[in-house]
């Protein structure tokens, strides 16, 4: 064995001192027991420290986890059978108020109702919807719902007050009992109503509606026979002429006229051959601003318009004319009414005329015209008279001289509010007084409720059981679609219950009514999903005319209005009409189609008249919405009202919309909102009737302003190409002519392929499956706004209260812009909805720091809100200014707490059941817009998925396009040839189709149909007003 | 002989001055007590301050609903102060970068604030598109940092997400330089200091500095350094701000010359901004020997000329919207002009085209009160340079329906003063606690241009070549001896 030396170190194999040293002293230092004594000895030794700790932070999770708001989501103990949570239940229903209707279909959430749809199945409205039908659903969930039944303001309960009313009726000692309601048309309630006058003889009920059609009830009568109003078909009107009706708004049923109309006006190929439309009114309404001719009036002057429309469609048609008729000393009404008589003598049997007067002898003129030009049968049909409106103002005023006399006993009211809308609401109130018994069954503290001894709440209609016959042989059927909220009780259990039935069932009632006419039980539950029966086919049908027009228009020449300097109108606005809903935040922040004003009446006043009074709105100021107010008086009633200057207002008209100034108790969003017109409705002496002017009024500006919140101030599209516009003469001429422009343009940068080549920067999105796309037909859209409201219910869009919309923060992802072009005193107006254009090269895009907006690849434009950080530059870059910003927390939705911003009540657990559980509640900081509905695209692709088929085309409609009454709105993929979309397209591609904003080639999915007015080239011609350097 | 320049040349530093003076001069106010002026000018800054932070907690707190901006003027005073307070700041940067490098010896009285002043003006800037954000609490999405959420990455294309990377960039190295620039100062304070707390102070400022010429020559190399880093700096950073309009589509934004003419008007608006303080400062802490009229009339200079870009740039953009026919860009110029804002426009044109030709006066340009209030005047017309350029392109763009006016409220306001505290507060604290001249860059020129220095070459002036080739070669033959 060799003496192998394996050395560590050169220390070890030179074996220095110092490695010796080391050696020796191998553990040469103290061991540190001191420092761990020292440690030990610490005032938080280690283990402690680390008890503390885990105590502290157990102790601080609790503290927080305290703090979080538990949310409890409790599992149904047994399943109904129909609720599956996240799958929507569909019920079909009908909206029936004051006379209003719709039949809809109802979208149920796990029980609750969510969001309302038209009914397809109706013959009537064809599955469209107004805004106020769509607004019906958050009204279900208002807070200032009554929630019990009251005695003497206090609550009670039901026993209390059936006890209490049943003494007090049978004690009346022969007094009547008087019914009072709005019109009502449902065959059962007019049945139990029957019953109700069996047990209390004497019993009378009486019809009331504040915008009363009594004129064209009581004409109807003398022309026909008949006290009731005929169907009108506009559809098959090659001519309308309207005498201030404004039937695609607010006039009799403007859904159903609406989807009419619009059928008049699609253009199929490049042949247009649409109706004409003459409107005379002296107001600018929604029907007015679509008319192809439009003449203004004084409210006064309609008689002798309609005298001479006579005698100018007599003339033309060789039939005999009236005597003494005055003529019209304005040049512009003659040549109206000779345009008029014209058009409508030339289309015998194709011709409808309307009017809005509640004048009987109007109406009897009215009739006359429409017997000349054969309208029964084709355009007005008698087999089928409509029940919406049937109040006979004559009876009310009866009833209120009646009430004074002390004649009443018992006064039961069932849905109308005199004390607010009656002309003389004040003496209605105070003859309330001198009836014994009085009850009302509105659903709310309205003015007339707080003044009823006895208060027995009815449910709202989404909670109801009914049924209605809006037409004669049409029935429709409503069907609760949640338990009632609260402890409200059927108006018909309350009638059931005072005829002294212990246990009233309207349920019960409803069936055994309409199981023997429908044949069982099977039948009726058809009936009820169905929602609508209606006669297989309808004969349209006249009635023979036997009106005294000599005499009607004999009475119309002596009683002649004395005409004022200055009139004023009163009108109904789209959104709020009489001002039922008037509580409705929805509607209340809807834009008036016509003003784009929300959350407040005003006076409307010509921009001649404007500029009499020194008010001039330029484009300085028009953006200030502090708008001088003006004192209004007339009829020996004086009212402080904003000032609105409108375009197409008569330059000595006023206008003021009824339905506002409703009390506080109405509820938070309606109380204070405006001032009351409804007092300046008069009453003609001659025929009883209501009348809506007022012809002599003084208009003084007070000195101060008040701020309208009004969403579009700038009136003029500019003359800018995001409008385009032509006649049917130039369309039929050259249908090509309007949208060449931007053909060449595209043509210029590649045509089929400009997606790609114009751009520097080709690399566009490949879209390998369905590919979105929406048509918006400019000729259709009359500018309702359906489409905002049902995009607001489907999209939980915020509600913000007045001073956010002076602030410019609305928020609705689809608005409508209005426009006007041509005289200030009588303009042009085209409609156009302006939703997010899910442009394929978006702008918004790419400044997006975070990414928060992209594109997918069915070509939507989506918004991350997860993402979004807020920095607004998507908005900014939006050349369509369609992005919404959450400038505040509206919903609750925010990290911060307290911080709400709700000023109408949108916020409460119970109105908050409305939100729709597939759409995100957006929080503060976070931009939003138009999705296209893409929680219903989901929905739509899944069903076709689980169905295991490539999805068919309308299965996916987005909410605007569902709601439109005139089906302006088309939608769907358009990678499929035969979808209507990709029909739409085919067909008007080198016709009508364009893009707005083609040029920034940021490449829309929503295209637009020009629009085609049927208007002479010379009368539509419009300088353009364009601004160059 | 090496310092030599012409006595024609205006000095730089005035009087007769060694380079123990020139330390007395700019180091001794610093070491006395803050004055009652100094005390007041601070609380003042300070309530600006904190009206800011209480404006700022306000919009946070309720949401940018309580400022006047809305869905079609989605920017207004927050941008349009952070654009102008990056302007500003460009001055600075561009005295201490491009001017080294253009060996411009006049820059070193001036540079020291004007870094300062850059610094300050950058930090008031970052303010606003932070807390302009809807959820101010997620900012840090903007940071493209790895993450578990994909990773989901930041929007490379995103002319905001370049805002970030050049301004916070641009703050770094404005710190770099400013602050490299300040430690041979410190170690002089140091040097000086007699009380504890500020020899340990200024120790810790001063990193150790001892002025070995190992020292010297480093800082001067990173001087180099950075200042190269920083010339692209000053013409990126505003670059970069102005492609925040320049990528958009809105008329008015989408415009080519963006970047020049945010850069041109940057300069213009800085140097205003410099003036403003300098002519403070020297007066307040005796500079004036410092911070010479030829100091102030050299920029007044810089101030015209950029001027002249910045009106050049108007006059183009109104040229180009008229030329290119489109109905859009010709409706957003005629509505900047004629529409309800007019008067903005016309303050504009006033403050940044007009009132600069005063300055081809030399006596105007070497008016001290006329400078100061031209400083504030041209600052004002850049605010509202920018205050046109973003709410008059936005709130008359394409869809007529959505055209709406714009008007701020409160916590805009105070935003914005809030900025002006924090900008005060820290030139206050600065200018007491430092040097707000660079001591040791004015000794590097004082003896080649100090008066006293450049009066000691009048005698050599007047002598003709033979003469002062004689006495030259007397001089070294005496030297060699």
């Amino acid at each position: 064995m060799s003496e192998k030396k394996y050395w560590k170190g050169l220390e070890e194999l030179y074996n220095t001192p110092s490695y010796q040293k080391t050696v020796r002293n191998e553990f040469r230092e103290e061991l540190p027991f001191g420092e761990i004594d020292e440690l030990m000895k610490a005032k938080t030794p280690r283990r402690d420290f680390l008890k503390y700790l885990g105590f502290s932070i157990t102790a601080a999770t609790i503290a927080a986890s305290c703090e979080i708001q538990v949310r409890k989501v409790i599992p149904y103990v047994n399943k109904p059978v129909d609720i599956t949570p996240g799958v929507p239940n569909y019920y079909a229903s009908t909206y029936v108020q004051d006379g209003d209707y719709c039949p809809v279909v109802v979208k149920t959430r796990e029980g609750r109702p969510i969001k309302i749809e038209g009914n397809t199945s109706s013959s009537i409205t064809r599955g469209g919807t107004s805004a106020m039908v769509q607004a019906s659903v958050l009204s279900l969930y208002d807070t200032a719902r009554l929630r019990y039944p009251m005695i003497e303001g206090k609550e009670a309960t039901w026993e209390e007050l059936d006890k209490a009313v049943t003494q007090g009726l049978a004690n009346l000692g022969g007094a009547p009992i008087v019914l009072l309601t709005t019109t009502l048309m449902s065959p059962a309630t007019e049945q139990l109503i029957q019953e109700f006058s069996q047990k209390y003889p004497g019993t009378r009920h009486i019809t009331y509606d504040a915008v009363s059609y009594a004129g064209m009830l009581l004409a109807n009568e003398a022309s026909y026979g008949k006290r009731a109003i005929p169907s009108y078909h506009f559809e098959h009107a090659k001519a309308i002429v309207s005498l201030g009706a404004d039937f695609l708004g607010t006039w009799l049923s403007p859904v159903e006229f609406a989807s009419q109309y619009a059928q008049t006006r699609k253009i199929k190929g490049k042949k247009a051959d649409l109706s004409q439309h003459i409107q005379f009114e002296s107001y600018m309404s929604l029907t007015g601003a679509n008319a192809d001719y439009r003449y203004t009036h004084r409210p006064s002057q309609l008689p002798v318009i309609v005298l001479n429309l006579y005698n100018a469609v007599a003339q033309a048609m060789g039939k005999p004319q009236l005597a003494n008729v005055p003529a019209l000393n304005e040049e512009a009404l003659q040549k109206g009414i000779q345009r008029a008589a014209k058009l409508l003598a030339s289309h015998p049997g194709e011709a409808l005329v309307v009017c809005g007067s509640n004048n009987p002898q109007i109406q009897i003129l009215v009739n006359g015209i429409n017997e000349m030009l054969g309208a029964g049968g084709k355009t007005i049909d008698w087999n089928a008279p409509v029940n919406y409106r049937k109040g006979i103002d004559a009876d009310m005023q009866q009833l209120v001289a009646d009430m004074e006399a002390g004649k009443i006993g018992a006064l039961l009211i069932y849905g109308a509010n005199p004390v607010y809308d009656y002309y003389d609401g004040q003496r209605f109130a105070n003859a309330l007084k001198k009836v014994a018994l009085t009850v009302s069954f509105n659903e709310r503290r309205d003015e007339t409720t707080v003044l009823c001894r006895y208060v027995a709440p009815d449910h709202h209609y989404l909670e109801s059981w009914g049924d209605a016959e809006p037409k004669t042989g049409y029935y429709s059927f409503i069907q609760p679609t949640i338990f009632p909220l609260f402890k409200t009780r059927a108006f018909q259990e309350s009638l059931m219950a005072w005829m002294g039935n212990p246990q009233p069932d309207w349920h019960a009632y409803l069936m055994k009514f309409w199981e023997p006419k429908l044949g069982g039980l099977e039948a009726w539950e058809q009936a009820l999903q169905n929602g609508v029966i209606e006669p297989q086919q309808s004969n349209l049908a006249g009635l023979p005319f036997k009106g005294d027009v000599q005499a009607a228009a004999a009475q119309l020449l002596a009683n002649q209005p004395k005409p004022g300097e200055l009139e004023l109108v009163l009108y109904e606005k789209v959104g709020i009409r009489g001002g039922r809903w008037a509580n409705n935040p929805w509607l209340q922040e809807m834009p008036d189609p016509i003003s784009k004003c929300t959350w407040d009446n005003y006076v409307c006043i010509s921009p001649a008249l404007a500029w009499k009074l020194g008010i001039s709105i330029n484009r300085f100021n028009e953006n200030d919405l502090n708008r001088p107010v003006a004192r209004i008086a007339a009829g020996g009633k004086e009212v402080s009202l904003p000032v609105l200057v409108l375009p197409g207002m008569p330059k000595d008209v006023v206008a003021v919309a009824v339905g506002y100034g409703r009390s506080a108790e109405v509820g938070k969003a309606a109380g204070g909102v405006g001032k009351n017109a409804y007092p300046w409705v008069s009453l003609n002496a001659q025929n009883q009737t209501f009348e809506y002017y007022q012809p002599a009024v003084s208009l003084t500006l007070t000195g101060e302003t008040y701020p309208l919140a009004i969403t579009q101030t700038h009136n003029s599209f500019e003359g800018r190409p995001i409008i385009l516009e032509t006649t049917q003469r130039q369309y039929n001429e050259d249908p090509g002519e309007a949208t060449r422009e931007q053909r060449e343009e595209r043509e210029r940068y590649g045509g089929e392929n400009y997606a790609t080549q114009g751009t520097l920067y080709p690399n566009i999105f490949d879209f390998p499956g369905l590919k979105w796309g929406m048509s918006i037909d400019l000729n259709s859209c009359i500018g309702c706004g359906a489409c905002t409201i049902a995009c607001q219910a489907e999209n939980n869009v915020a509600v913000v209260g007045k001073d956010q919309v002076l602030a410019h923060h609305e928020m609705h992802w689809i608005r409508i812009d209005r426009y006007f072009s041509g005289d200030p005193e009588n303009p042009q107006v085209v409609f156009q909805p302006m939703l997010c254009q899910q442009c394929d090269n978006a702008p918004c895009e790419n400044v997006c720091p975070v990414a928060a907006t992209n594109h997918s690849d069915e070509g939507l434009n989506q918004m991350v809100y997860n993402r979004c950080i807020g920095t607004r530059y998507c908005m900014n870059n939006c050349p369509y200014k369609v992005r919404r910003f959450n400038w505040r927390d509206w919903q609750g939705a925010d990290s911060f707490a307290d911080n709400l911003k709700d000023t109408a009540d949108m916020n409460s657990d119970l109105t908050r059941m409305v939100l729709n559980p597939d759409v995100t509640v957006r929080g503060r900081g976070v931009m939003e817009k138009c999705s296209f509905c893409v929680q219903r695209l989901q929905d739509a692709k899944l069903a076709a998925k689980k169905a295991g088929r490539p999805l068919l085309d309308g299965e996916a409609m987005t909410a605007c396009q569902q709601a439109c009454p005139t089906q302006a709105i088309v939608f769907g993929n358009v990678h499929d040839a035969g979808a209507a979309i990709s029909q739409i397209r085919e067909e008007n591609k080198d016709t009508r189709l364009y893009y707005v904003l083609d040029d920034l080639h940021t490449l829309p999915n929503v295209n637009y149909l020009v629009k085609v007015v049927n208007k002479d080239p010379e009368d539509f011609y419009v300088e353009p007003v364009q601004h160059v350097l | 002989m090496l310092h030599y320049e012409s006595t024609v040349r205006e000095p730089l530093v005035n009087g007769s001055k060694d380079y123990h003076q020139v330390t007395e001069d700019i180091i001794s106010p610093l070491e006395k007590k803050p004055g009652k002026l100094w005390w007041i000018a601070l609380g003042f800054a300070l309530t600006m301050l904190l009206f800011g932070v209480w404006s700022v907690f306000w919009e946070t707190y309720w949401g940018i609903g309580v400022w006047g901006e809305n869905r079609t003027v989605g920017w207004a005073w927050d941008i349009t102060n952070f654009v102008w307070w990056v302007g500003i700041g460009h001055a600075g940067t561009l005295i201490s970068a491009i001017l080294l490098l253009f060996r411009q010896g006049w820059r070193t009285g001036v540079n020291r604030a004007a870094e300062a002043m850059t610094i300050f003006a950058v930090l008031c800037a970052g303010q606003f598109p932070v807390w302009h954000m809807g959820r101010v609490w997620l900012a840090f999405f903007i940071l493209p940092y790895p993450n578990s959420r994909g990773p989901l990455w930041v929007n490379f294309n995103s002319p905001l997400l370049w805002d970030v990377f050049a301004v916070s960039t641009y703050l770094t190295v404005s710190i770099l330089f400013w602050y490299s620039g300040l430690i041979p100062d410190v170690a002089t304070i140091r040097d000086r200091a007699k009380k504890k707390f500020a020899k340990w102070f200024y120790g810790i400022c001063s990193f150790g500095w001892r002025g070995t010429a190992k020292e010297w020559q480093r800082l001067e190399a990173l001087a180099l350094l950075l200042a190269g880093l920083s010339t692209p700096l000053v013409l990126s950073v505003h670059s970069v701000v102005s492609m925040d309009f320049a990528t958009s589509v809105i008329p008015g934004w989408h415009e080519t010359i963006f970047p020049p003419y945010f850069v041109a008007g940057a300069i213009f608006s800085g140097f205003a901004m410099v003036q403003t303080l300098l002519i403070l400062t020297r007066k307040i802490l005796h500079l004036e020997d410092y911070v010479t009229l030829g100091h102030i009339e050299a920029m007044n200079k810089i101030i015209m000329l950029t001027g002249g870009i910045v009106a050049m740039a108007y006059i183009t953009e109104l040229f180009i919207a008229w030329y290119s026919n489109v109905v859009y860009e010709q409706g957003a110029f005629w509505w900047r002009i004629f529409g309800p804002y007019w008067w903005a426009y016309i303050i504009l044109i006033t403050c940044n085209v007009v009132s600069p030709q005063l300055f081809w006066f030399k006596k105007l340009r070497r008016n001290i009160p006329f400078t100061f209030v031209m400083s504030i005047v041209v600052n004002i017309g850049m605010w509202f340079e920018r205050f046109v350029i973003i709410v008059l392109s936005l709130y008359h763009d394409f869809m007529p329906s959505a055209w709406v006016y714009y008007s701020p409220r409160w916590p805009e306001l105070g935003f914005y003063i809030g900025t002006f505290g924090l900008f005060f507060t820290c030139y206050l604290i600065f200018a007491k606690y430092f040097p707000v001249i660079a001591v040791w860059e004015i000794r590097s020129v004082l003896k080649r241009s100090g008066e006293s220095y450049k009066q000691q070459m009048v005698a050599i002036e007047q002598k003709t070549t033979e003469e002062f080739m004689q006495e030259v070669q007397h001089e070294h033959a005496v030297a060699a001896h």
